[in-house]
């Protein structure tokens, strides 16, 4: 024990180097930086927004728009008594990201019961989304004010009629069933909710996997570089002992360094996401939550540890093969190609499960998905909803048979001929030498 | 006494080439064993055998008393290696390296204390052992090596070229340190295709050579002949190992 201790602690202090800290603080620094740069584009974009308006109408349906937009959190800059031009001048010189112009004759057109419009002028100072949404905003208004106004002339020309019912005779109440539960909600709000509840786990996977598996590779490929993994593998140690130690270290800084990256990911995402979910709940939303929690689609505790455990046992497997990935490689240069191969394994079940349905692709494809060990903790969290716990402990039982499989065979190789032997760099002829 | 070592039928092939034909040597207690022969003859893939790193093909090999393919933990405790292009880990401190590595052979941190303070002795390289080793010259990063592989007073060291690449100052210092250190008990088998070097050094040789076929096929590395320099020299009417070794092709 003293002797692998004595490993693991030198395995750490290789791979904890100045640049890894710098890198590091680097990602949350920048990280924290788009994060409130983002945050306060979204405040501004969600918080009071100034648009300018020509009435030329004056009529009381002209400024019953106006009153709207501005409960709609508009601050609006009278442009009166200006021409259209003037006015379009004196709002492209300002701050505003809109003109609104109210032609004359609008109150009487509506009054007439015939179509009215109104000009909108957007200034378009960026391409952004979050820039485009005063129209938006400014959009939902004027449906809102046409619902109003609709309602308000079926109610003066046939009184007993609701407007409700005229103009939609047909409603839709849509309701989601998963398993013995049922709740009222449809089947896309579902999706999307689940969807970005889950999009964490493949990034978290990648994240680990991608930090972990580098080191490891690294790790064996500078032994072999500096020339002092043959001096390493005389030494009193068992070979299972050297993998255990450089595995632990790089999962142990991996998991580490991952969680700093999540961390800024998270203050980086928090900034937009916040925001919004206030405004949703300002807008009176939220009540997917309570929908999710009827339908039972939400981890518990053990639905936490399980979905744990199979983000544990992808990350070790991951390392398994990055052991062996790193005796292949000749030096630290082939070492960093080596990655390639292990980072698409991670990627193509990650793109399946976005695009593709698992029950319901072809027998062939299926197999090969459930043969690639990182798809598993993927469709855990779906099963997990889902209550499929055969398909989630076969697949934990077989990412640990992977594992065993993998650590025995990096074993054989290091305890045999291959670790000096062996040897792949790409573009070149592959061979044996001693 | 006996043998610290004794190979028997020791053959070796890496797939289709064949790298060691069978050959027989043993190391005595406390004497200096050296494998010379040209680049190619399968001196360094005999010391990685004796040293558990390559698995042996066919053939015995026994350290004291030990079956070195049974037992390799066992060995591993008793012996050093200092391999041809060696290295050590260039982040550490030569102080930090030195602890490293006796940690894995000390019982007591009386003992890893012991060992690092022989291993400072034997290196004399004082408080440049504080300085990180990626900023030592190849002649003080090879003397801490050697310091490295010496400082446990293994059974056997087993030495690869030590003073490959090495300036003859450096090479003569790390000779000398090799004589001095060798007298308190350790056995050493090393290899060289330094003659004159392997002639101020050891107490027997054995020529090793691994015949080329007009083909190109090699036929293997085996022992020519072997014995004591004087002997070897006086076998072949010889001035020194260089003529031995001509010699003995013939």
């Amino acid at each position: 024990m003293k002797r692998f201790l004595n490993l693991l602690k030198k395995e750490i202090k290789e791979l904890v180097t100045a640049q890894l800290i710098i890198s590091l603080a680097f990602t949350i620094i920048l990280f924290n930086f788009i994060g409130q740069v983002s945050r306060k584009e979204v405040q501004k974009a969600i918080g009071v927004q100034t648009i300018s308006a020509l009435d030329m109408d004056g009529s009381p349906a002209s400024l019953a728009l106006l009153k709207g937009l501005e409960s709609a959190r508009f601050k609006i800059l009278n442009q009166a008594g200006k021409t259209k031009e003037q006015a379009l001048e004196a709002a492209k010189a300002g701050d505003s990201k809109l003109l609104l112009v109210i032609p004359a004759g609008f109150g009487d057109s509506l009054k007439g019961l015939k179509p009215s419009e109104i000009e909108t002028y957007s200034f378009m100072r960026t391409f952004s989304l979050i820039g485009a949404r005063g129209q938006i905003v400014v959009g939902g208004v004027i449906s809102a004010l046409n619902n109003v106004l609709s309602n308000n002339f079926i109610r003066e020309r046939l009184p007993d009629v609701d407007p409700g019912s005229l103009k939609n005779p047909i409603r839709s109440k849509d309701f989601v069933v998963v398993r013995d539960r049922m709740a009222e909600g449809s089947a896309a709000q579902v999706a999307n909710l689940i969807s970005s509840q889950s999009l964490l786990i493949p990034v978290v996977l990648m994240m680990i996997v991608i930090y972990s598996s580098q080191m490891v590779i690294s790790a064996i490929a500078m032994e072999k570089q500096n020339k002092t993994l043959e001096t390493l593998l005389t030494v009193p140690i068992r070979r299972t002992s050297i993998i255990t130690a450089k595995m632990l270290a790089a999962g142990l800084v991996g998991l580490i360094s991952a969680g700093i990256y999540m961390f800024g990911f998270k203050s980086f995402v928090g900034g937009i996401g916040e925001e919004a979910a206030r405004a949703g709940a300002q807008a009176g939303g939220g009540g997917g939550a309570a929908m999710m929690r009827q339908l039972g689609l939400y981890f518990n505790t053990s639905g936490y540890i399980v979905l744990g455990v199979a983000l544990f046992l992808a990350i070790l497997v991951a390392l398994a093969i990055a052991m062996i990935l790193g005796v292949l490689a000749e030096d630290f240069r082939s070492a960093q190609n080596m990655i390639m191969p292990l980072m698409f394994m991670v990627m193509i079940p990650y793109f399946i499960s976005l695009f593709a349905d698992i029950n319901t692709v072809p027998l062939p494809v299926k197999i090969f998905i459930l043969a690639i060990p990182f798809s598993h903790p993927f469709l855990v969290s779906q099963n997990l909803y889902l209550g499929n716990y055969g398909l989630i402990f076969g697949g934990l039982a077989y990412m640990l048979v992977v594992f065993v499989v993998l650590v025995v065979f990096a074993a054989r190789v290091f305890s045999s001929d291959k670790i000096l032997t062996m040897k792949l760099r790409f573009g070149k002829k592959k061979g044996a030498t001693a | 006494m006996d043998n610290v070592l004794t190979v028997r039928g020791l053959k070796k092939s890496y797939g289709k080439q064949m790298a060691l034909a069978g050959i027989d040597f043993e190391v005595r207690p406390g004497e200096v064993f050296a494998l010379i022969g040209p680049n190619g003859a399968g001196k360094t893939t005999t010391l990685r055998i004796i040293a558990t790193l390559l698995t042996p093909g066919e053939g015995t090999i026994s350290f004291l008393n030990h079956d070195l393919r049974k037992e390799p933990d066992f060995v591993r405790e008793k012996i050093s290696y200092l391999p041809e292009e060696a290295g050590a880990y260039k982040n550490m401190k030569g102080l930090d390296y030195l602890h490293f590595m006796a940690n894995f052979y000390a019982r007591t941190p009386e003992e890893e204390k012991a060992f690092v303070d022989r291993a400072v002795e034997i290196t004399e390289l004082g408080d440049r052992l504080k300085t990180k080793v990626g900023t030592y010259s190849k002649g003080m990063t090879r003397k801490i090596l050697l310091a490295r592989a010496l400082m446990t007073k293994p059974v056997l060291a087993i030495l690869d070229e030590p003073t490959s690449g090495l300036d003859v100052l450096n090479a003569l210092e790390v000779r000398e340190i090799v004589r001095r250190y060798v007298k308190e008990g350790t056995s050493v088998l090393l290899s060289s295709h330094n003659m004159l070097e392997i002639e101020f050094l050891s107490d027997r040789v054995a020529l090793l050579h691994n015949p080329l076929l007009p083909s190109g096929v090699q036929l293997g590395g085996r022992i020519l002949d072997s014995g004591t320099p004087a002997e070897l020299k006086e076998r072949h009417q010889a001035k020194n190992l260089e003529e031995v070794f001509r010699s003995s092709l013939r």
